[in-house]
């Protein structure tokens, strides 16, 4: 009786949830890889053409979409680093003791709360205008120009507006870890006569590996799938130059009304960031120590 | 037990709850249409920003009169397409839109409902209605020119008729430490316009562009195209790079007489008139080839969904009718739209000196066509401005270059 009665209550709270993640999630995705093996300009009164594999065969050959996943790839790698080594490095600073530690967190903290959109849009002017300015004044006008109408300079832009904004939360979650690592082991390393550079590196980092774990796969999923940023910021260019993949198939679906075969794109895209993050989590996973 | 039945009833009013999100998918989910067929309210979804203050205020007027309720819905403009496609899909398609061309009425065409027996369809000015398969599915917006927009104080367009006084123009203002003349970012500003020229001087634009669509004919083997390559060199020298300038700062500078010429057409007027002008302003033909005739035509048109009851297509060209033919709409199209209006019936005086140009171009007869309309869709934010970018970011491709990559462009979105 209580044990179907337990079954009963599980139902009631997952039932709902799950509704909601069948319905804004799972359908659209299953009726996502329906409508890639057609040929279909999106609007529901003009006709759907099946075309089986077609869509699929012919984006090997898409140079816009190879390019574009290039670009996506070198991004990602780039803000991986970049914010991962700004997130430990903010976690480790305002976790030593001195004194505006708590200030410096919210500090480094706030770009989070700002919406994607609109931080592009304000670094679009400082990137443009600001920088203007600035090479105006100081007469460094090799560094300080419209790093927006670059095209290797664009990209750059958004690797550091995107590590800006990401940066924070990742420290958040090192913080997390770095807590949660018992004072006495640091303390008996202490006495044992150990250099801040060795607990670091025997203590910390292997303590911290749940959390690198954690942090790594946000980062990677957050920065193949961008495109609130990639938007405000350069839309796409110059030239295409920053078109990456995500806005490159709102591009396909939207501006070129391929709906079936951005679908393809999409469907694609999905499995190469599924494998990616999988990967990474399950080689991060080993390294992780128990206490 | 007793627990049970609380679960129970808990679920079950769970249920009901998300079942009564989810159920209001039937046909017309958005229909205007009240229970006994009596319209209450129709939308409008237009893409022209300018307009959208004073057609919701005819709007309200007209709710005042008539007691149907007409909602404007507006967006920025680039997007307008893909926007309303989310819309039409999801059953909440305005009662009228807009359909920029021949293209776009190409993919709505499921959607579009035939005009042609609307008393208006009679007033319509000469080839300024939107056809498409003998279907009259769109009413113009207004004419509209573009070119050279002058501040008359700097400039005399006698001096600029060619190639060669064009270069000397520009030359000469940037000796004097001024701007010769401002393209500005947004793809349609960029090469969307200017592109128009070398297309709408051949003889047979539209044949031109399916020949070039099918790869009969090549923009590089084509002479006009050819010296279109030269003046877009000519601009990139001579002037500040226009992927530095977005069309707030492109007529900023005009007005603050920084900028001699920028390319725009006469709808830059309702920015302008934000302004202080100290000159007067004039709009003058490119003179790509020596040309010298204004290039006319519709920027959009008013459609009218048809995938809506009989009674809301009724409505929404009820509208339409009243804002053509009441004394206030007339008023409104002319003074607040600035539009130069496509009909023969409506007296437009006192228009804007740039739309005047447009309007004595146009009834002078002696215009080239606007040759954007007809080409592929999207091709100019998909591709040619793209495209643009590169020229005007390499110094080192050169005008005949520029061109042969607009060709390799334009196949790539043909294919």
């Amino acid at each position: 009786m209580s044990k179907h009665r337990n079954k009963l209550w599980y139902l009631l709270f997952v039932l709902p949830l799950f509704i909601i993640f069948a319905t804004v999630v799972l359908i659209p995705f299953f009726i996502g890889i329906f409508y890639s093996f057609f040929e279909w300009d999106g609007f529901s009164a003009n006709p759907m053409v099946y075309v089986g594999l077609d869509n699929y065969i012919e984006l090997i050959d898409d140079g816009r979409f190879v390019n574009s996943a290039w670009l996506t790839l070198e991004f990602t790698i780039l803000s991986l680093v970049l914010v991962n080594v700004l997130g430990l490095g903010f976690a480790l600073l305002v976790t030593s003791a001195f004194k505006s530690a708590n200030f410096a967190r919210t500090m480094f903290f706030m770009p989070n709360l700002i919406g994607g959109l609109i931080l592009g849009y304000i670094w679009q002017f400082i990137f443009s205008d600001g920088f203007r300015i600035i090479g105006d004044l100081t007469g460094n006008e090799e560094v300080f120009r419209n790093w927006l109408t670059d095209r290797d300079l664009a990209m750059y832009a958004l690797v550091i507006v995107f590590s800006w904004q990401m940066a924070g939360y990742m420290m958040i979650i090192y913080i997390a870890g770095i807590q949660s690592i018992p004072g006495e082991v640091m303390e008996a390393a202490e006495i044992d006569g150990a250099n801040y550079w060795q607990r670091l590196k025997n203590i910390v980092m292997p303590l911290l590996m749940p959390a690198l774990t954690i942090s790594l796969f946000l980062t990677l999923s957050f920065s193949f799938k961008i495109y609130d940023v990639n938007l405000s910021l350069t839309a796409g260019g110059p030239a295409n130059s920053t078109e990456l993949l995500a806005m490159h198939i709102y591009n396909e679906i939207f501006g070129y009304n391929n709906y079936g075969y951005g679908q393809a794109k999409a469907i694609i895209f999905f499995i190469v960031i599924a494998a990616i993050t999988l990967v990474q989590v399950y080689m991060t996973k080993k390294r992780e120590v128990e206490m | 037990m007793k627990l049970n039945k609380l679960f129970f009833t808990l679920f079950v009013a769970a249920m009901l709850v998300l079942a009564a999100c989810g159920g209001d998918n039937g046909d017309d989910a958005e229909s205007g249409v009240n229970e006994d067929g009596e319209v209450e309210q129709i939308s409008v979804f237009q893409s022209k920003v300018e307009i959208s203050e004073p057609l919701e205020e005819l709007a309200e007027m007209y709710e005042e009169e008539t007691g149907i309720e007409v909602d404007v819905w507006g967006t920025t403009g680039d997007d307008y397409l893909s926007q309303l496609q989310v819309r039409l899909n999801s059953n909440q398609g305005p009662s009228i839109l807009t359909v920029q061309n021949v293209q776009v009425a190409d993919q709505l065409d499921s959607y579009l409902y035939d005009l042609s027996d609307m008393s208006l369809a009679d007033d319509i000015a000469p080839e300024m209605g939107l056809e498409y398969e003998d279907r009259l599915v769109g009413l113009p917006y207004g004419i509209e020119g573009f070119g050279l927009v002058y501040n008359k104080d700097l400039v005399d367009p006698e001096d600029i008729t060619d190639y060669e006084s064009f270069v000397q123009a520009l030359q000469d203002f940037e000796d004097e430490g001024i701007n010769g003349l401002t393209l500005s970012q947004e793809a349609y500003f960029l090469i969307g316009h200017i592109s128009n020229y070398p297309f709408s001087l051949q003889d047979d634009y539209m044949g031109f562009i399916d020949q070039l669509n099918d790869g009969e004919v090549a923009m590089s083997e084509t002479e006009e195209f050819q010296e279109f390559g030269q003046f877009m060199e000519a601009i990139r020298e001579h002037t500040v790079n226009p992927l530095d300038v977005n069309y707030d700062r492109q007529v900023g500078d005009f007005v603050n007489g920084e900028t001699a010429m920028i390319h725009q057409g006469n709808w830059v007027v309702s920015m302008l008139n934000d302004y202080d002008l100290d000159f007067e302003v004039g709009l003058m033909p490119f003179p790509l080839d020596g040309n010298d005739r204004q290039i006319v035509g519709v920027g959009g048109n008013w459609g009218v969904n048809g995938n809506k009851d009989q009674a809301e297509i009724d409505a929404a060209i009820d509208f339409l009718e009243w804002l053509h033919n009441s004394d206030v709409g007339q008023e409104y199209m002319v003074d607040e739209f600035n539009h130069v209006p496509g009909f023969t019936h409506i007296d437009a005086d006192g228009l804007d000196p740039l739309a005047q140009e447009v309007l004595d171009a146009s009834n002078s007869g002696d215009t080239i066509p606007w040759a954007h309309n007809y080409y592929p869709a999207d091709i100019v934010p998909n591709d040619l401005a793209p495209a643009t970018e590169e020229f005007f970011l390499d110094d080192s491709m050169s005008g005949e270059e520029f061109i042969e990559r607009l060709d390799e462009v334009w196949e790539g979105a043909t294919r």
